[in-house]
């Protein structure tokens, strides 16, 4: 996969990880990754049921991954989600009937609107399937938020290169300039921001330790 | 009308026949665009490099975001499963030519 990934031109991207894996596994599907010349960010996905699970999954793995990304099953944890500044993406599932990307839900969004085309388009070669990721598109576009465009790969014959994904996207509605931010500047100011978080001299948004008072 | 030109590399197929490769591309940007779609965009292979598992694809300059949007939902291709990746787009084959080259 690493190797699709290099040849379809990506220098960087979001690897999911189970939240139970070994560190020494982690590195080591880094390494993989890396040798290619492929730089990997950490991910996880959360699937909260509730509201209480989301919080309680934000308190324990946030300082632990680049990116949080949060499955939205119902709509008090979609909300919860997109007003949470700990929160990076949230994404639906278009299979799912009771929950969508509303108006709402847009003007709530403190993060990204992660779409992610391949998985979804793949499995239910539909045209309700389409029909939602245009509405979802659509409604993105009219509050300006912020959307990401992903594969959602799980193996390598998933896999396409940026420019199709962005190709998609703006056949399914979305602006030429918002298709190509979605895969090249969005995610990758994401990524940027939070290993600056995570780094040990950042105290808190905006304030940083500059010079150690240590001699 | 000016055309682009598309290099996409086939992965994870088998050898594909020209045939094939030429079918499914059809079918995909039918299934996708219709009839009338297909004559906005029309799609045409040019080269097909076996040694290197790519292939040049012209269409009309206009549509080249709908032909590689339908070049990403193909998904299987004579019964087996491919996957087509656009790594470059030219408004001259030469350039891509270059490319396949390097």
């Amino acid at each position: 996969m690493a190797q699709t990934l290099k040849t379809a031109g990506y220098s960087t991207v979001g690897l999911a990880i189970p939240t139970g894996l070994l560190p020494e596994r982690v590195r080591s599907i880094r390494r993989t990754f890396e040798e290619q010349g492929v730089t990997t960010a950490l991910r996880i996905d959360l699937g909260p049921s509730s509201r209480t699970e989301l919080l309680r999954s934000l308190r324990r793995f946030r300082s632990a991954y680049d990116v949080v990304g949060v499955k939205c099953v119902n709509t008090r944890v979609a909300t919860i989600a997109s007003r949470d500044r700990r929160v990076d993406v949230v994404f639906f599932d278009p299979a799912m009937q009771n929950v969508r990307f509303s108006h709402s839900l847009a003007r709530l969004l403190h993060g990204a609107l992660e779409l992610n085309l391949i998985s979804s388009l793949l499995a239910l070669p539909d045209i309700s399937i389409l029909l939602r990721i245009r509405k979802t598109i659509a409604v993105a576009q009219e509050h300006n938020v912020k959307v990401v465009i992903s594969s959602g790969a799980r193996n390598a014959e998933m896999v396409r290169s940026p420019v199709q994904l962005s190709a998609i996207a703006s056949t399914l509605g979305l602006s030429e300039t918002a298709s190509i931010a979605g895969v090249s500047s969005t995610p990758s100011s994401i990524i940027t921001e939070n290993v600056q978080k995570r780094k040990a001299e950042s105290i808190e948004e905006g304030v940083k330790i500059v010079i150690s008072s240590r001699r | 009308m000016p055309r682009r030109y598309l290099l996409v590399k086939i992965l994870h197929g088998g050898a594909l026949t020209d045939q094939q490769f030429h079918d499914s591309i059809n079918t995909s940007v039918r299934t996708h665009f219709g009839d009338v779609g297909f004559s906005r965009i029309d799609p045409r292979v040019i080269k097909t490099y076996q040694s290197t598992s790519t292939s040049i694809i012209s269409c009309e300059r206009t549509a080249l975001r709908d032909l590689e949007c339908a070049l990403a939902l193909i998904t299987d291709c004579g019964g087996t499963s491919v996957t087509f990746m656009v790594l470059a787009v030219s408004g001259t084959i030469k350039g891509l030519r270059k490319r396949i080259g390097r």
